[in-house]
Parts: C-alpha cells; sequence; structure tokens
C-alpha cells in the first residue's frame, strides 16, 4: 500500500520534470506546446537513463535526436526549394516562458493520455514508458526524426518495453542512488 | 519562391503534410522576427496587424511575448 502511493507520488514528480523539460526543448525548437518529439528528448534527460538505454539497446545513438528532429524539417523545406538556412538564421534564440497553464500540442497530449491510461500496468514511469509510447506514433515530427535516425520503430517501441519492464524487476540502484 | 512542381506529389500525403509543418514553423519564426524588428522601430500593433492581415487584438494575443522579449532587451 505505503509503496504504491510512494510509487504514485514519484509518478508525479517524473510527470511534472518531464513536462517541464518537453517545454524547454520546445521553447529551444521555437514552439510554444511541446509535442512528442519534446517529451522524447524530456525523457532522455532523465536521470535514470532507461530512454537513453532503450536506444542503445537497438544499436541506435539517442544523442543525435534533436540533430534528427532538425533534419526532417530541413528535409521538408528542402523538398519544397526552400534553403533550411533560413530558418535556421531566425530561430537562433529560444522563445521566452510563458505564464499560465500548461499547454502540449496534441502529439504531445496524445503522450501524456498514453502515460495515463497505461499507469496500472507499470511500476515507477520511467523514461523508457515515454520512449515505448513515442515510438509507437506512426506519424509526426517524433516518427519522421526516428527515421532519419534509421531506427525502425516497432524494434525501439520493444526495446523500451522490455528496458522498463527489466527496470521494474531489477531496478537500477546506481541511477536512483 | 516555392516552385509549384517542387511541392510534394498528392500521392505521397506523408511528405506534403511533413512540408506543410516544417513551413508553419518556419512561417511562425519569420512572423516573430518581422513583428520585433517592426516594434524596434516604433510601429503601433494596429499598424502591424493591418500589415498581418489580421485584426490589432488577434495579433497582440498571438505574438504579444515578443513586445516582451522587445522591451526587456
Amino acid at each position: 500500500m505505503f509503496s504504491r502511493i510512494k510509487s504514485r507520488f514519484g509518478d508525479i514528480d517524473t510527470i511534472k520534470t518531464l513536462c517541464l523539460l518537453a517545454e524547454k526543448h520546445a521553447l529551444a525548437d521555437q514552439l510554444r506546446a511541446p509535442g512528442a518529439e519534446h517529451f522524447l528528448l524530456a525523457a532522455l534527460d532523465l536521470p535514470e537513463d532507461t530512454a537513453r538505454q532503450a536506444f542503445e539497446r537497438i544499436g541506435a545513438d539517442a544523442s543525435t535526436l534533436r540533430q534528427a528532429i532538425e533534419r526532417q524539417y530541413s528535409d521538408a523545406l528542402c523538398s519544397l526549394g526552400v534553403d533550411p538556412k533560413v530558418a535556421k538564421a531566425s530561430a537562433d534564440e529560444p522563445l521566452p516562458s510563458k505564464l499560465g497553464a500548461y499547454n502540449a500540442a496534441p502529439s504531445g497530449k496524445e503522450v501524456m493520455l498514453a502515460l495515463a491510461a497505461n499507469r496500472r500496468e507499470h511500476g515507477p514511469l520511467l523514461g523508457a514508458h515515454v520512449v515505448a509510447v513515442v515510438a509507437g506514433q506512426q506519424h509526426g515530427v517524433a516518427s519522421r526524426a526516428l527515421r532519419v535516425m534509421g531506427i525502425d520503430a516497432n524494434a525501439l517501441k520493444s526495446s523500451a518495453i522490455e528496458i522498463a519492464a527489466g527496470e521494474r524487476r531489477a531496478p537500477n540502484l546506481q541511477a536512483h542512488s | 519562391m516555392i516552385e509549384a512542381n517542387a511541392l510534394p506529389e498528392s500521392n505521397q500525403p506523408e511528405d506534403a503534410l511533413a512540408a506543410v509543418v516544417a513551413l508553419r514553423r518556419l512561417a511562425d519564426t519569420l512572423e516573430r522576427q518581422a513583428v520585433r524588428a517592426a516594434l524596434d522601430q516604433g510601429w503601433s500593433w494596429a499598424r502591424i496587424a493591418q500589415a498581418l492581415g489580421v485584426s490589432k487584438q488577434a495579433a497582440h494575443k498571438r505574438l504579444s511575448e515578443v513586445a516582451a522579449s522587445t522591451s526587456s532587451t
């Protein structure tokens, strides 16, 4: 009983951290509301490191995700004959943070809703859970960025689920100490 | 200038939709930059709104953060 309550409070802390980090990534990306790709970047920032492990398990380098997100924008602009440097030159500073209610983009809301819906199926919320949810999205910026990285989204999703399950069986004491 | 024949084929909706998302983000960034420059040159919100083809209220609501960042610099 106590462990469930503790886990619930731990989840609230993780969700709060995740949302703040995702917003920071969105603002740096010139967007007001964080999308699934920003939640994925935020998951990689979590200290328990399971998100990065999910990528590593399939031989992918999670540190290239930000470049892949930018690349999928550049590729799309190039396909129209627009020089992507135009966008880069004008997007040098993050947007200022805005006071008021937290607002995620639809793809970000989808991530939050899926995490909430799956809450009973897992122990403490981990970055790997976020990776599994985002990898399950078929379309959108995050999905395109994973393709740019040459990642099979289904393999990443399976990897993330396995990492999260393994973490539940044997918590990573080093990461949590 | 974007050539019409450079647009992604309509039978490739994934590419066409990705292009729309990228253009929208680029347009939003350019809009903030242009509004910041206009405010720096003393333009009023009414004038900016007219140039953007939107109401003054809509321009201010959507872009007031630009004013805040301009006045803080």
